[in-house]
């Protein structure tokens, strides 16, 4: 579209310059100059008194329509809500807190605001984000400590990414909250709250799916292997994983350098168990290569090296809920993360 | 005209990975403003009474908001999931093109000024392989040979020399003398 706008101002240019010197050019006003400083000189003023200007919510304007937008919301994420639990997933308990001092203020004794906050159904969709996610997690690395699985978990549920998934997806000028733009617990409020209104309107396996597609996504192109350092000992890890699957004690052992005594010195060290090898690393000197090397091997038994095979987002939730029901991931979805 | 000197450059990409898990459409409001009476909103008016409907039908994701005001031009007002808001005057625009801006608007993920893809792919993750070292793809049995070494040390392709070219010569000439006899 700006190809079409910068052709039409050639256009235009060219234009400019038969007028000067065919008729007479289209004047602006004198007034307008001065006017325009003016008012520019008064609104910085005003922002020296008073700050920067507030944002205003999309909300104050006059074209708009409160139910429509949620409608189109729903709408947008292609699932059917109950309307009347949608609307309540937007109200925060900060709006309605506002609302009955605003009422005070007026001097009503007994504020009556007639709306029920998010807060029973954001509990509900936390239990199912925190349920849904753990079991994923646990079914796409099936060989990841579980430590390991409650780092990546705790990233995915992190403020943060929560409250990134919950303004994409259009919460902004829907929330009904004191503050504006709306504070980041709130953002994550509101979309656990629409999960749990999910769940209520259409169904365990909708919320699931909602899940999956807009938070378990957020997965992609990350290195998961960022979020845990492998305990506080990554060689006794090691050591006891060799003991658990008998392959014999582990020892470092120095394959290649280069470059030794120099900047760009390099070692490589590879681990081996009974005489073969379980990973290999590099580095500056030899120690940082073992360390290197203890943490490759540990990620080949993890399964969860460079190459590993990406995570499936398109697995059917109810292989996801039916794994819920087995103790072993359930022991682990439920045991305080 | 070389569009690299003006065309702004970047890679393909998408908010919250759309379309991994789901796609949703980016656009979520339109406001059309016209005037009622003025004949520059004439196209304008010609959509709202034909094609509106349909199109909201269609776009059930987006809310369309009309905004009648007097003797102004029309006007087109998009805004997008990302915070982008698309304002495009439809002055004296026929309905058809109103109909066509408004789709294109409806597939778009903002408000985008076209860019020049460095590549036609893009990844946060770009190795499989993890980091290049001396080492990487060489034969790990090389650490244990011992130098000078006959086969590691062998001149690939070595070029054959005149000795063994007469020599070769006078092979093929011997066996062709002894065949004849």
């Amino acid at each position: 579209m700006s190809l079409l706008r910068i052709s039409s101002r050639v256009i235009f240019s060219s234009n400019a310059t038969a007028l000067l010197f065919n008729q007479q050019k289209a004047a602006i006003h004198r007034f307008v100059r001065p006017t325009l400083f003016e008012i520019r000189a008064r609104k910085k003023k005003l922002e020296e008194l008073n700050g920067p200007p507030k944002p205003v919510p999309r909300s104050e304007f006059l074209e708009w329509n409160h139910d429509a937008e949620i409608y189109a919301f729903g709408k947008r994420l292609k699932e059917d809500f109950n309307f009347q639990l949608l609307q309540q997933a937007f109200i925060d308990r900060s709006y309605i807190v506002q609302e009955e001092m605003k009422q005070r203020s007026v001097g009503v004794e007994n504020p009556l605001v007639n709306m029920s906050d998010n807060a029973t159904l954001a509990k509900k969709g936390e239990e199912l984000i925190t349920e849904f996610v753990i079991s994923f997690l646990n079914l796409s690395l099936p060989k990841f400590p579980r430590e390991g699985v409650k780092a990546i978990y705790r990233h995915l549920v992190s403020d943060e990414v929560l409250a990134k998934v919950s303004e994409s997806i259009g919460t902004k000028e829907l929330i009904l909250s004191s503050d504006y733009p709306p504070r980041s617990d709130v953002y994550v409020n509101t979309l656990k709250a629409i999960i749990g209104a999910l769940f209520e309107s259409s169904g365990e396996a909708k919320a699931y799916e909602f899940i999956r597609d807009f938070i378990c996504t957020q997965l992609s192109q990350v290195d998961i292997n960022e979020f845990w350092n492998y305990g506080e000992n990554p060689k006794e890890l090691l050591e006891e994983i060799c003991k658990d699957k008998k392959l014999g004690e582990p020892e470092p052992r120095l394959i290649g350098q280069m470059g030794k005594n120099t900047l760009l010195a390099v070692s490589h060290v590879g681990i081996y168990a009974n005489k073969k090898m379980l990973g290999s690393g590099f580095g500056e000197d030899i120690q940082t290569a073992t360390e290197e090397a203890i943490k490759d091997s540990l990620r080949n038994f993890f399964k969860t090296n460079c190459n590993m095979k990406p995570f499936d987002f398109r697995m059917p939730v109810e292989k996801v809920a039916n794994s819920l029901n087995k103790p072993v991931i359930a022991a682990a979805s439920v045991d305080n993360i | 005209m070389n569009h690299s000197q003006f065309l702004v450059s970047g890679f393909l990409r998408a908010p919250i990975y759309n379309g991994i898990g789901r796609q949703i459409n980016q656009l979520q409001r339109v406001t059309l403003k016209f005037c009622k009476s003025h004949g520059s909103s004439q196209g304008m008016r010609n959509f709202i009474e034909n094609n509106l409907v349909d199109f909201a039908k269609q776009n059930d994701s987006v809310v369309l908001y009309v905004k009648p005001r007097r003797h102004r031009s029309p006007v087109i007002v998009a805004e997008y999931l990302n915070g982008d808001r698309k304002w495009m005057s439809c002055h004296n625009r026929p309905s058809e093109e109103i109909l066509k801006w408004l789709s294109l608007l409806s597939l778009q993920a903002g408000d985008t000024e076209p860019i020049r893809y460095r590549k036609h792919w893009h990844t946060d993750v770009p190795s499989i392989q993890g980091p290049w070292n001396p080492f990487t793809h060489k034969n790990p049995g090389h650490i244990i040979a011992e130098y000078p070494h006959e086969g590691l040390g062998r001149v690939f392709k070595a070029p054959q020399s005149a000795t063994e070219k007469l020599l070769k010569i006078a092979k093929k000439r011997n066996e062709s003398e002894n065949k004849k006899e």
